[in-house]
C-alpha cells in the first residue's frame, strides 16, 4: 500500500445516474400520485376528460424524473466529489474526498430487480444531512468502483499524510495484514460473502469476516423488545389507511365509526382480537427482525469494518477502522435475563450511528465480546461503583414521583370521590416497583480507565455500556446539581467527537469524578485540580 | 503560559487573582477538589443577567396578570369557583415567586462565573443553583466564536463560544468585557491553529 504512489487523482468526466431510474422513480411516486389520480377519477366520473388528466399526471411524473436524469450529473474532480444539479439553477455540492467517513451501498427491492443501487456518501459533518451526498440509481457495478475509488483516495490521503508524519498509529494499521486467517470466532465462511467486491485500483484486499450471525439466532430478535409493536403498529396504520382513503372508496368516516360502535358492541369479538395481535407479537416482531438482520455479517475490508444484514434491502455500511474511537454495549432487560446483548461503533463523524453503526444484533453476550474484541478491542472490566449517596439519588428518583402521585390521589379520593383510588393504587404499585429498579438504576452506574480506553455505564432497564479510546476525548464537563452538591456527588461527562457526543458518569463522588478525568487526561486537568481539600468524610 | 494568564488577569481589571482553595468559594458548599478558575466575568455582566431576568419577571408577571384580568371578566366556568374568586392573587404569587429569584440570580452567577486560559486549556466555571465545570484543551477547538448580543453590545460586553466535535466537549463564557474577549478569541483562534490535532 505504501508502495504506490499517490499522485493526485485526475478530474473524471462528468457521469449520469443509469437511466433505469427513469422507471424507479415514478414508481416510487405513485404512492404519492395515487390519491390524486383516484380522486380525479372519481371526480371525473371515470369520464374519457379525467383519464386524460390521469394520464397527463403519470407522463408528467416520468418527464420529471427524466428532466432530473438529465440535469443531474456527477464526477469526481481532483480532490473532490461534485454533484451538480442545474435544473433551473445551477448547484454544485462539494465533497472533499478527505472528509468522507464511509460509504454505503444498499438495494431497496425494485432497484435490485433492475440491477441498480443506492450509494450514500458520509462525511463528517455530524447531523447535518446537507452534508451528505447521494447517488440513488447507478448501476451496482458503478457504486462498487464508485466505492473503491472514494474509499481509495480516502485512504491514499490518509497514506500520505501517514508517510508525512511518520507517526506509527498503533490500532489502524497492522490489525489487517497481520491478521490471522481465522480467527477463534470467525463464522463459516461458505456463509460469507455471496458478492466479491470489485476494487479497479488494483490492490490485494486482505479480507477477514469477523463474524456471520448463524440465521437460527434471528430467532432471539424479539428479546431486544424491537419490532414487538409491529402488529399494534400495522393495526394502527390499516385504521389510519381506511380513515385516509376511505373518502375516495365512498366509505365516509361514519361507516368507521360505526364498525369501531359495532365491535364495541361485541367485546368477545374486540378481546379476541387483542389476545391475536399479543399472540402475534413475537412471530411478527421476529419476522420483521429477520428481514432486516437476515444473514448480518462483520468483516473487515482494506481498513473497513463492513457490516452487511437484511433480506429484502440488503444493506452494507462501511465503517472507516481510523475512525472508530470504540463500542457501546446495549442489554435490554430481556436481553440482560437471558445473558444477550448488542453491540454499536462509536465512529467520529458518523451521523445516524444508533442505526448505522450496528457491530452485532441481539446474540449471546459472550460471543458479542468476543466479536467487537477482535474488530475493535476488549470491553472494560472492574467498573469502579459509585457512592452510597448514588443509590439514594436513584431510589429516589426511582419511587419519590410516585409516591407524590399516590398521595395526591389518595387526598382526592377522600376529599372528592372514591373513583381517584383507582389512580392512587397504580402509583403505589409503581412506587413499590421503583424500590427494585431503582437498585438495578444504581448497580448499572460504574465508570472505569484502563490507561487507553475509558468506560461507563449507565441505564435504567436498558443497561449501556460505552468504551471510548482516551485519545477522543475532546473536552469535560462536570455537571453538579443542587441536589447533588448536597450529596457530595457530580456528573462527569467526557465529550468525545464521536456516537453521541457525550458519554456520563452520572453520580460519581466530587473528589472520584474529578480524579476520573484527571487520571484519563492528566495534562489537562492537573493545573486546576486542587491538591488539599477540606475533604469532608 | 502563566504570564498569559497574567496578561488577563489585568485585562479583567484585577477582579481576581487565582485563589487558593477555599478563597474565593461562591456560597453553599464546594468540596470538588478543583481550584477555581482565575478569572471573573466583567462587572457588567451582573447588570446584563439583571436586565435579563427583569426582561423575563416583566413578562412572567405581566402575562399572570392579563391572563388573571381575562378569567376575571370572563367568570371561566370551567375552573372551581374558589379559583376565580381568588384569580387576583396569582400575578402576586408569580412575583413572589420570579422576582427574588430574578434579583438573587445575577450575582450569585457572578460570584459562580469564572474562566481561565493556561496550560492551553481553557477552564470555565458556570452556573447558580447548579454548577458547571467545563475543561476544553486547545488542541481539540474547532472553531471559536466571538459573538454580541443587541444588550451586549450596548454594555460593551461579548460572549465567546469554544467549541470542539462533541456539544459536551464545547464551552461558552458569557458575560467578558469586549476586549478581553476579542482578545481570548484571538488568541485560542491562534493556538488552536498551531496545535492542530487531527485525533478525531
Amino acid at each position: 500500500m505504501a508502495g504506490q504512489g499517490y499522485g493526485p487523482p485526475p478530474t473524471g468526466p462528468a457521469l449520469r445516474l443509469s437511466p433505469k431510474v427513469l422507471l424507479t422513480d415514478p414508481i416510487r411516486m405513485l404512492p404519492s400520485l395515487f390519491l390524486p389520480l383516484a380522486g380525479v377519477l372519481f371526480i371525473g366520473g371515470f369520464s374519457p376528460g379525467s383519464f386524460g388528466w390521469a394520464a397527463f399526471g403519470v407522463v408528467g411524473s416520468v418527464v420529471f424524473a427524466a428532466v432530473r436524469w438529465v440535469t443531474f450529473t456527477y464526477r469526481i474532480a481532483g480532490d473532490r466529489l461534485e454533484l451538480t444539479r442545474a435544473l433551473i439553477s445551477r448547484s454544485v455540492r462539494t465533497i472533499p474526498l478527505e472528509r468522507i467517513r464511509g460509504v454505503d451501498v444498499s438495494n431497496p427491492p425494485l432497484h435490485r430487480l433492475l440491477g441498480i443501487a443506492v450509494l450514500r456518501v458520509d462525511t463528517g459533518a455530524s447531523g447535518d444531512e446537507k452534508q451528505e451526498g447521494e447517488l440513488d440509481g447507478v448501476t451496482v457495478e458503478e457504486a462498487e468502483r464508485l466505492k473503491a475509488v472514494l474509499l481509495w483516495h480516502a485512504r491514499a490521503r490518509m497514506a500520505r499524510r501517514a508517510q508525512a508524519q511518520e507517526t506509527a498509529r498503533a490500532s489502524a494499521g497492522p490489525d489487517l495484514a497481520a491478521a490471522p486467517a481465522a480467527g477463534p470466532s470467525a463464522g463459516p465462511p461458505g456463509a460469507a460473502a455471496p458478492r466479491e467486491a470489485r476494487h479497479e485500483v488494483g490492490e490485494t484486499t486482505p479480507e477477514r469476516v469477523f463474524f456471520v450471525v448463524p440465521r437460527k439466532w434471528l430467532a432471539y430478535g424479539p428479546l431486544s423488545g424491537a419490532y414487538l409493536l409491529t402488529p399494534f403498529a400495522l393495526v394502527a396504520g390499516a385504521v389510519g389507511l381506511a380513515f385516509q382513503w376511505g373518502s375516495e372508496f365512498r366509505i365516509d368516516g361514519r361507516t368507521v365509526v360505526g364498525a369501531g360502535e359495532w365491535l364495541w358492541r361485541h367485546p368477545a369479538l374486540l378481546v379476541g382480537a387483542l389476545v391475536l395481535l399479543v399472540l402475534a407479537m413475537p412471530v411478527v416482531g421476529t419476522v420483521m427482525y429477520a428481514v432486516f438482520n437476515w444473514d448480518f455479517t462483520l468483516r473487515a475490508r482494506e481498513g473497513y469494518l463492513v457490516a452487511e444484514r437484511g433480506l429484502l434491502t440488503r444493506r452494507s455500511v462501511s465503517l472507516e477502522r481510523r475512525r472508530v474511537r470504540g463500542f457501546e454495549l446495549v442489554e435490554g432487560p430481556a436481553e440482560r435475563w437471558a445473558g444477550f446483548a448488542r453491540a454499536w461503533a462509536i465512529v467520529t463523524g458518523l451521523g445516524d450511528s444508533e442505526t448505522r453503526g450496528q457491530l452485532m444484533p441481539v446474540a449471546p453476550r459472550a460471543i458479542v465480546l468476543d466479536v467487537v474484541g477482535e474488530a475493535i478491542g476488549p470491553i472494560a472490566t472492574g467498573l469502579r461503583a459509585h457512592p452510597v449517596a448514588a443509590r439514594r439519588r436513584r431510589l429516589f428518583r426511582a419511587i419519590f414521583p410516585w409516591l407524590v402521585v399516590a398521595a395526591c390521589a389518595a387526598v382526592l379520593a377522600v376529599a372528592w370521590s372514591p373513583i381517584w383510588w383507582g389512580l392512587a393504587a397504580p402509583a403505589l404499585v409503581l412506587a413499590l416497583l421503583g424500590v427494585p429498579l431503582g437498585l438495578d438504576r444504581y448497580r448499572s452506574l460504574g465508570h472505569t480507565y484502563d490507561g487507553a480506553r475509558l468506560s461507563v455505564r449507565s441505564g435504567s432497564l436498558r443497561r449501556s455500556q460505552a468504551v471510548v479510546e482516551e485519545r477522543a476525548v475532546v473536552g469535560w464537563t462536570l455537571r453538579q446539581t443542587w441536589f447533588q452538591r448536597r450529596a457530595g456527588l457530580l456528573t462527569v461527562v467526557a465529550g468525545v467527537g464521536a456516537g453521541t457526543g457525550g458519554y456520563e458518569a452520572i453520580d460519581v463522588g466530587e473528589a472520584a469524578g474529578v480524579a476520573f478525568a484527571a487520571e484519563v487526561t492528566p495534562g489537562w486537568l492537573a493545573p486546576f485540580v486542587a491538591t488539599e481539600t477540606a475533604e469532608r468524610p | 503560559m502563566s504570564d498569559r494568564a497574567d496578561e488577563y488577569r489585568d485585562a479583567t481589571s484585577g477582579a481576581a487573582a487565582a485563589d487558593r482553595a477555599g478563597g474565593g468559594r461562591p456560597p453553599g458548599g464546594g468540596r470538588v477538589p478543583l481550584r477555581a478558575p482565575a478569572n471573573r466575568v466583567a462587572r457588567k455582566a451582573v447588570t446584563l443577567w439583571l436586565l435579563e431576568q427583569v426582561f423575563w419577571s416583566v413578562v412572567l408577571v405581566g402575562g399572570s396578570f392579563f391572563l388573571a384580568r381575562w378569567i376575571d371578566a370572563d367568570r371561566w366556568s370551567w375552573l372551581p369557583l374558589w379559583l376565580v374568586d381568588g384569580i387576583w392573587w396569582l400575578p402576586v404569587v408569580v412575583a413572589v415567586l420570579v422576582v427574588p429569584g430574578a434579583i438573587v440570580e445575577p450575582f450569585w452567577r457572578y460570584a459562580v462565573h469564572r474562566w481561565e486560559f493556561s496550560g492551553d486549556v481553557v477552564y470555565a466555571r458556570s452556573g447558580w443553583i447548579s454548577r458547571e465545570w467545563a475543561f476544553v484543551p486547545v488542541s481539540r477547538i474547532q472553531t471559536v466564536d466571538k459573538t454580541q448580543g443587541t444588550l451586549e453590545r450596548t454594555l460593551g460586553l461579548a460572549t465567546v463560544e469554544i467549541r470542539t466535535a462533541s456539544h459536551a466537549g464545547s464551552s461558552t463564557i458569557k458575560g467578558l468585557d469586549y476586549e478581553v474577549a476579542a482578545v481570548l478569541a484571538e488568541e485560542l483562534a491562534r493556538r488552536a491553529e498551531e496545535l492542530r490535532d487531527d485525533a478525531t
